[in-house]
């Protein structure tokens, strides 16, 4: 994203409008800051900018996973997604990608609202591999790990920044309790946050199978949760799985 | 996992907040889906939404509502906000009973979403939680400026534009509805609760 200096009248108009605070006044007209910027598009969609002084500007590699991971509108041209890429639990009644037994974890950087470097992203990618999760192939992060037993991440995406960066896995239910203490020391040696999220299959008697395990964690999860109301079809029968 | 989970409330004002997604599983039942995620979208609009949108298009607030329900596409989502709980089990009913085929999710308070499925004969499959903010949490603007942010699942409504909201209701240079109103724009897929946002940013301009 580029502020045309000639015809920025330094309103200010379009300042607050940015989620990562990329836009400053300087010697009186707006200027972004390159490095910080995230290519999200909102400065330029919020029609706050009465001159059109906002102009988008055409992304090339690898700058423009900035633009995939942090626009929503813009589909991933890995998984064919819009949003940020993946499809998660919102369709697993009928792809069946967690199964009983299996929990799948999505750590998403940078949310909310601080963004995040895909250094530290690969923090956390180096420290869930160790831990020998599968890491969701539907997943745009995913594409750019090249080595999945160790979690590296390609170089030169390195220096790059989004908004939201999701990295995501799953792995057998015994393993939660070690995965989380993992997750717990890496968030120690990042510069941004992420926020946590679980994905369960409910149990044949509507409990869920992480309950008691939050409970010997100390771990509250919000009040609030994400349910998918199994009404996809066709169903996915996980029978055929186990057997 | 999450555009419409990791919204930060207490179980009072979420009480008031319940996001629903439509959509098909790539390279399995999409084929056929936009007709179908435009019904999903018609009947939610029979039940009073305070949003909704397309993911590839945009929300209501942005966007002719029947436009957006024309131009969907197979590879979308499609998103809608209740106020209500009471709503919301409406609309599960007349999905139940349209039976799309494709995947819905409904977020928001647990036990009440729990018991809204009950009520319409539906077994939640699948269930996503948040176990909150790890890492740098210094960073983090105020809770009141949070509860607000989160409700865009995206990022795209700024912590900065919301303290700009308090501020002026502040200063009686705009009302609650129209500041939320205002924050409801950025969020481009609909699943901002513009409602709640007032609710929100009344008691934070009351301090
Ligand atoms: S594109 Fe996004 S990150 Fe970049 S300046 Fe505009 S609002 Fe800020
Ligand atoms: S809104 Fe437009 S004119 Fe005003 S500061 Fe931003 S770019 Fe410049």
């Amino acid at each position: 994203m580029k502020i045309d200096p000639e015809t920025c009248t330094g309103c200010e108009a379009c300042v607050p409008y940015c989620p990562v605070q990329a836009i400053q006044i300087k010697e009186g007209v707006a200027v972004i800051d390159d490095d910080e910027c995230v290519e999200c598009g909102v400065c330029f969609r919020s029609g706050a900018c009465s001159v059109d002084s906002i102009q988008e500007v055409p992304l090339s590699w690898p700058r423009v996973i900035r633009a995939v991971l942090s626009n929503p509108l813009i589909e991933s041209p890995d998984t064919r997604i819009p949003g940020r890429g993946t499809e998660e639990v919102k369709t697993n009644d009928v792809t069946g990608r967690i199964k009983p037994g299996f929990i799948g974890l999505a750590l998403e950087m940078g949310r909310p609202g601080t963004g995040t470097s895909f250094r530290d992203v690969q923090k956390v990618t180096r420290a869930l591999a160790g831990m020998g999760v599968e890491f969701e192939p539907q997943n745009p992060v995913t594409f750019w790990i090249t080595d999945k037993k160790t979690g590296k991440i390609r170089d030169d995406i390195l220096n790059e920044k989004s908004l939201s960066a999701i990295v995501e896995c799953s792995f057998p239910l015994d393993k939660l309790k070690a995965v989380i203490k993992q997750v717990q020391a890496v968030a120690q040696q990042i510069d941004t946050v992420f926020s946590v999220t679980t994905c369960v299959k409910v149990a044949p008697d509507g409990s869920l199978p992480t309950d008691k395990i939050f409970k010997e964690l100390g771990i509250t999860p919000y009040p609030d949760s994400k349910n998918n109301v199994g009404l996809g079809r066709p169903l996915f029968q996980f029978e055929e799985v186990s057997s | 996992m999450t555009h419409s989970l990791h919204r930060l409330g207490t179980s009072e004002n979420l009480s008031h907040d319940y996001p629903l997604i439509c959509m098909a599983a790539h390279g399995m039942n999409e084929e056929g889906a936009a007709g179908k995620m435009g019904k999903f979208l018609e009947i939610c609009r029979r039940h009073g939404p305070v949003n909704f949108g397309d993911m590839k298009q945009g929300s209501i607030f942005v966007h002719d509502a029947d436009d957006i329900i024309r131009n969907i596409t197979n590879t979308t989502l499609v998103q809608c906000v209740f106020d209500d709980i009471k709503k919301v089990e409406a609309v599960l009913r007349d999905l139940r009973e349209a039976d799309l085929g494709l995947s819905v999710v409904v977020s928001g308070l647990t036990d009440a979403a729990r018991e809204c499925c009950q009520k319409v004969g539906l077994e939640i499959h699948t269930v996503s939680q948040s176990l909150g903010i790890w890492g740098k949490t210094s960073r983090l603007p105020s809770r009141e400026v949070l509860e607000i942010t989160t409700m865009c699942g995206h990022g795209m409504t700024s912590s900065s534009l919301v303290e700009k909201m308090i501020e002026d209701i502040k200063k009686g240079k705009n009302s609650p509805q129209k500041a939320a109103e205002k924050l409801a724009k950025p969020c481009e897929c609909g699943i901002f609760n513009p409602s709640r946002a007032a609710e929100l940013l009344a008691a934070a301009a009351a301090k």
